[in-house]
């Protein structure tokens, strides 16, 4: 039908926009090639809103662009008002406190004119309670880890505070990581002060991933990726499965 | 038995209250205050004493524990049915007398009066000033009684709506009636039942939000252990307008006895065909049950509540959508205070217009406020909407404590602010409060007196909520640990030049950023201290000097030769020994072997120990010796309950007031 009902428009720093309606902020933003700091969101799992670095002023007032559904006609969003960018530097300022080192947050500061207050300095560990491994965890169905606390003695743990026992091995967490607080190591594979074994390709021998997590895959003896894609394209061309006389090679 | 329509309901209201009542009560406190003091015991006693006197029902004598009858610091109370005389701190002892002296010959116990100059309820001006809407049955009924509360009126609303309003009707009711939310935000309830109301959806929910995290509030406790079935006739009302058929009551996880009388109250309701399956032959069903609370102050939230009933964790969501569109489970939601809830019948019995007719125009009806701290009557008081603070603070709770003066009242909970005394003559109302920095919240007044330090009081109230910070968002995990710190360093005298500054900037930019409504609201104690009490917190931070004798080391103890009777209260007090003179002579402070702790300022009852600056000298001391003599209230008024020295030197038997410490002098 009518293009009112399905578009909503308003302006992003005097620029005009129109997005279908209940677009985010952020994404509205994106679309008029406008960035905004973000540090909790990924595009690929679902926003939380709680680094509130993303803040940007509509009405008077400041709204996390991240969850912020575009609804209503004729918004006026500034993304660099002073008090925006006084928010920035507030909240920038007090997550260094946690990261003090983290190249990202370093820019950031620089960025706002802020540094990290000493009177926060034995909180630094590098994490900064965004979430985002929760999150990826959670969104791979595994559930292992979760914040744990309240106040500033938040964490992420598993239950108990102890290695997870329903850590599947499969690196999503740690990937996710803006800080690169989670430690692992690929190979040999382990994460969450556990090791996990790693099971080979049965074509080329190369690991394809830990047992618990192709179980949770539901695929018990998988190929990885590059054979999979060799033996299917074979297949459709009516030839033999190939072998490989050096296994792990390329 | 179960009632199948309204005129079956209305028939039993109309046996019920023409039924006669018993000859004489006592009514047993069974409020918060006076469980804690034992009223449970008293209540025992009682009844075993009527027992062994062989009285009882027959002879139209009863004894029963009501609702909170508000003066809960003489707990434990006793009420009595008809004379209205009024009982503080009974005893096992008391009861046999009581048994035999008021409730079968009618007669007062002078000893245990709560106050002996005015015997009666009706008689005292706690009562006098109040407008008892929503506890009007508190010392009149036993709250898990139905009969009790058809009796008194309950009930008739619910009748009234099916018979005669239908759903739309209640709504418009409620939506005219200007009505405003009473867990601390006062949002207008008629916009929320009109959105949850058409709002799209099949399932809709009411909920009732008994979660009352304040520290020291206990208003919304004594409601639901007052009169459980005033707040589930409302939610059932609010379900009936809307088209929710199920609700739950959020209870706050330490009131484990609300939870039982709600629960008992919605057994009854349900009994009689209240509550349940096609109510009253109208069709209309609604399922109630309690929930209990996640037991943490941010669970009180709107969204972290929901959350939490959910079964997940109870932490505040990001919401950009209002939950009457999208709430529990995503389905539109109407969630109110239960004060709020308890409004309702009343609207929707007496109309709109009537409701108006209490409290102010934009302010509507009345609140249940909760009086305590330095004050001499502190308890339950439920006043209209708009009385001055001054009403409150001095006409019902009777002032401060002797000996000192006012100095703020903390409104609306940890996350209130502190208004000075040139805010008393403001309205308690919900739009006067936020423009003072204070808030109604849930209408917890802490009255402070001069001992009480500003910065100190907005370190106590930034601590707790950092305590509570659920840690989701950045802003408030990690700055109100700042704040925190730094009004710390402020209190121990290691304040740096601009710390104020650096504090109210900090207050703001955490109120613009935080996610949820603990965050936006914690830096309100800080700011409203700061901008009532500014020159304190300079004190603090550039002298290092604490002029209440609060902060330990921030200060010199120094008596004032001309207000010091020489009554000897501070000479006991001191841990370390300093203080010496004779009875009845000034006393003299010996510095050098001073701790600062301020004992002698707390405890001196004639404003003649005082906090003075480190280093000032010795004729600035002596102009203010004098300045205080000239003007021995300053600020505040002569009607501070300040003894004068004349006074108390003509009569040195009068005996210290409670808790006022002569002991050992
Ligand atoms: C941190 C926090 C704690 C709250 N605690 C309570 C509470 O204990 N009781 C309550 O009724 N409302 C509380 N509220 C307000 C609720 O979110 C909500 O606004 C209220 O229950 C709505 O009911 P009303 O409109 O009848 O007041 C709290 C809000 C915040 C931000
Ligand atoms: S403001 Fe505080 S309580 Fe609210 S979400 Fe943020 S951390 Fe949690
Ligand atoms: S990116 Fe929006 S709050 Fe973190």
């Amino acid at each position: 039908m009518s293009q009112a009902i399905t578009k909503v428009t308003g302006t992003i720093d005097g620029r005009g926009f129109s997005v279908p309606i209940g677009t985010t902020l952020l994404e509205a933003a994106k679309s008029l090639g406008l960035t905004i700091p973000t540090l909790c969101h990924h595009p690929g799992l679902p926003a939380d809103g709680n680094c509130r670095l993303c803040l940007v002023e509509t009405g008077g007032k400041l709204v996390a662009s991240c969850l912020f559904p575009l609804r209503t006609d004729g918004e006026a969003i500034l993304t660099q008002s002073p008090m925006v960018l006084e928010a920035r530097a507030f909240t920038v300022r007090l997550l260094l406190s946690r990261a003090p080192e983290d190249p990202r947050l370093l820019e950031l500061a620089r960025e706002y004119g802020t540094g990290p207050d000493p009177r926060l300095a034995d909180g630094a560990d590098g994490c900064l309670r965004c979430g985002l491994c929760v999150r990826a965890c959670r969104a791979s169905g595994t559930e292992a880890i979760a914040l744990v606390g309240r106040g500033r003695e938040r964490k992420v743990t598993g239950p108990f505070f102890e290695p997870p026992i329903d850590c599947v091995g499969c690196l999503a967490c740690a990937r996710v990581c803006p800080t690169g607080f989670i430690d692992f190591s690929e190979l040999p594979r382990s994460i969450w002060g556990r090791d996990f074994d790693l099971r080979p390709c049965p074509q080329c021998g190369r690991p394809v991933g830990t047992p618990e997590e192709l179980r949770r895959a539901g695929v018990e003896n998988p190929l990885c990726p590059s054979c999979r894609r060799l033996s299917y394209s074979r297949s459709l061309m009516g030839l033999p499965e190939a072998s490989f006389s050096n296994p792990g090679e390329r | 038995m179960r009632l199948l329509d309204p005129s079956g309901l209305e028939a039993l209201r109309v046996a019920l209250a023409g039924a006669p009542a018993p000859k004489r009560r006592l009514w047993v406190c069974g409020g918060p205050g006076c469980l804690a003091s034992g009223a449970a015991k008293i209540q025992a006693a009682l009844a075993a004493e009527v027992k062994a006197k062989g009285l009882g029902d027959g002879v139209g004598l009863r004894t029963d524990l009501t609702g909170c009858l508000g003066l809960c610091e003489m707990g434990p109370m006793v009420g009595v049915e008809p004379e209205g005389y009024l009982y503080g701190n009974v005893t096992v002892e008391d009861c046999r007398e009581l048994v035999s002296e008021t409730l079968l010959a009618g007669l007062p116990v002078g000893r245990l009066l709560a106050n002996p100059d005015n015997p009666t309820r009706s008689e005292q001006p706690f009562y006098q000033s109040q407008t008892q809407l929503i506890t009007k049955r508190f010392g009149k009924t036993i709250p898990g009684s139905i009969e009790d509360y058809l009796k008194t009126g309950g009930y008739a609303a619910l009748g009234l709506a099916i018979s005669k309003l239908g759903p739309l009707g209640v709504a418009e009711r409620v939506e005219a009636s200007g009505l405003r939310g009473r867990g601390g935000g006062g949002f207008p309830a008629g916009r929320k039942w009109a959105s949850c109301r058409l709002a799209p959806g099949t399932a809709k929910y009411v909920l009732a939000n008994g979660d009352e995290g304040d520290p020291g509030a206990f208003m919304n406790r004594s409601l639901m252990e007052g009169d459980p079935f005033s707040i589930i006739e409302g939610m059932t009302l609010g379900a009936y307008a809307v088209g929710a058929s199920r609700g739950f009551i959020y209870v706050r996880h330490e009131y484990p006895i609300s939870v039982e009388r709600l629960d008992g109250a919605i057994k009854e309701a349900e009994k009689m065909g209240l509550l349940g399956h096609n109510i009253l032959g109208s069709g209309f069903s609604f399922n109630l049950s309690t929930v209990e609370g996640g037991g943490a102050f941010v669970c009180g939230e709107s969204t972290a509540l929901m959350a939490s009933i959910e079964g997940r964790e109870g932490q505040p969501r990001v919401k950009y959508v209002r939950s009457t569109e999208k709430g529990l489970w995503d389905c539109p939601t109407l969630l109110q205070n239960v004060e709020t809830w308890a409004n309702v019948p009343i609207i929707v019995e007496r109309g709109p217009e009537w409701f108006k007719s209490k409290g102010t125009k934009d302010n509507p009806g009345t609140k249940v406020f909760c009086l305590v701290g330095q004050v001499k009557y502190s308890g339950l008081i439920e006043m209209p909407l708009g009385s001055p603070i001054r009403t409150l603070v001095f006409g019902v709770g009777g002032g401060t404590k002797p000996g000192r003066r006012f100095k703020a009242v903390q409104i609306g909970g940890p996350s209130g602010g502190c208004l000075p005394y040139s805010a008393l003559d403001l309205p308690l109302d919900f739009d006067s409060l936020s423009k003072a920095g204070a808030i109604m919240g849930s209408g917890g007044l802490i009255v402070m007196d001069d001992i009480s330090c500003v910065v100190d009081v907005a370190r106590y109230f930034t601590g707790f909520l950092m305590g509570e910070s659920c840690g989701k968002c950045a802003p408030c995990r990690e700055g109100l640990t700042l704040i925190y710190r730094i009004l710390d360093d402020l209190c121990q005298g290691r304040g740096r030049e601009g710390d104020s500054a650096v504090l109210e900037k900090l207050a703001t930019n955490l109120a613009r950023t935080a996610l949820c409504g603990l965050g936006q609201s914690a830096g309100n104690p800080l700011l409203s201290t700061m901008r009532h009490f500014g020159e304190e917190y300079l004190e603090h931070e550039l002298e290092g000097f604490c002029r209440s004798g609060r902060c330990q080391g921030l200060f010199w103890p120094d008596i004032n030769p001309n207000l010091c009777v020489g009554c000897g209260s501070c000479l006991a007090a001191c841990p370390t020994r300093v203080i010496s003179g004779q009875k009845k002579e000034p006393h003299r402070i010996d510095l050098t072997g001073c701790v600062s702790c301020g004992s002698c300022i707390a405890i001196c009852r004639f404003g003649a120990a005082k906090a003075i600056r480190k280093g000032g000298s010795q004729a600035a001391r002596q102009a203010d010796h004098q300045a205080d003599l000239a003007d021995p209230s300053k600020d505040a008024p002569k009607t501070n309950n300040i003894p004068t020295p004349q006074s108390v030197t003509k009569d040195p038997t009068q005996p210290a007031p409670k808790g006022g410490g002569q002991a050992g002098a």
